[in-house]
């Protein structure tokens, strides 16, 4: 019986050793055209690779969403990075959450953000104060600095510089 | 007793694990991120409470110059030799800060005044945004934990 199954077919009696010129085990003149696939090897390989993956794979999703040209600056010494509200600078524009603003109006978006808050949130929980700040690395300080400024006036303490990690 | 040489070896049909492995990996490849984003966590160092609630602690100064250059000003450190108190590191050989000798500057300084743990950058309008990180990057490199930006 198990001469017939696919184990004894492929591994026992494999097409390679059939197939060899020094010391043929199976019919020398009767080479068989067909290889057999040695399924075995090709599953470890799958699994190695679906455990390599599972491992690397965030069910947070993406937090920043980047353009193409956009380069974060580097760092070996950054923390993880959480969902926050997220302010923006591409090409010299601000944006909150996707939406263009102007310094001024970045300020009163920040407000706003915390009085939706507040109204959700009846038991008088604050809103933690912590933005999440991307910026491509050649960006310089004078564009940066409306946004820490408008922070500071919207309450917004914690900055969190987004950085690829070393 | 035919019953008794029932054969108990069976063949496992390995045809849907083949399947199911391989949608496995695509989805997991199709959904990978490839790029690790974190983030570097600053203090405002302006705004919050008044100043006269504010305990007093050691705390570094760093004022960024045009030319790579900076000023490394030590307020509140009672331990810290005088000498150390305020010093100015020139910019490296390619004109950006020297990382390397602020490294060493700040062993000296944790050695002397270990409670030294905050530093404040003030950097200039035209200091690029990857000079502050990297600077941010080799203090907690040094061990110092409690960052703050100064805004213009």
């Amino acid at each position: 019986m198990i001469k017939q199954n696919v184990i004894a077919n492929t591994a026992l009696d494999s097409p390679i050793a059939n197939a060899s010129f020094l010391n043929p085990k199976g019919k020398r003149w009767k080479k068989s055209l067909a290889a057999d696939l040695l399924l075995t090897a090709l599953i470890d390989a799958f699994s190695i690779l679906v455990i390599f993956l599972l491992m690397n794979f965030s069910s947070n999703g993406e937090i920043l969403f980047m353009k193409k040209d956009m380069e974060l600056p580097r760092a070996a010494r950054g923390d993880s990075l959480d969902r926050n509200p997220v302010i923006k600078i591409e090409e010299g524009k601000v944006f909150l959450e996707e939406k263009m603003l102007t310094a001024e109006g970045l300020i009163q978006e920040l407000l706003e953000l915390r009085k939706a808050f507040r109204a959700s949130h009846p038991a008088g929980e604050e809103m933690p104060t912590t933005i999440t700040v991307q910026a491509d690395r050649r960006t310089k300080y004078e564009a940066l600095n409306s946004i820490v400024l408008a922070c500071a006036h919207a309450g917004f303490s914690d900055l969190k510089f987004a950085v690829i990690m070393k | 007793m035919s019953q008794s040489k029932k054969h108990l070896d069976f063949e496992l049909n390995l045809i849907p694990f083949i399947d199911l492995l391989s949608t496995c990996i695509c989805f997991l490849l199709l959904t990978a991120v490839w790029l690790n984003v974190g983030s570097m966590n600053v203090k405002q160092a302006v705004g919050g409470q008044p100043v006269a609630e504010t305990p007093k602690k050691p705390t570094l100064w760093v004022f960024l110059g045009d030319k790579g250059d900076m000023t490394l000003e030590t307020r509140d450190a009672q331990t810290l030799p005088v000498n150390m108190r305020k010093l100015k590191l020139a910019a490296a050989a390619d004109g950006k800060t020297n990382l390397l000798q602020l490294a060493a500057q700040l062993d000296l300084m944790k050695k002397a005044e270990p409670e030294l743990k905050t530093a404040l950058i003030q950097p200039r309008a035209q200091t690029s945004y990857e000079d502050i990180i990297d600077l941010m990057d080799q203090f907690k490199k040094s061990g110092m934990g409690d960052l703050g930006v100064v805004p213009l």
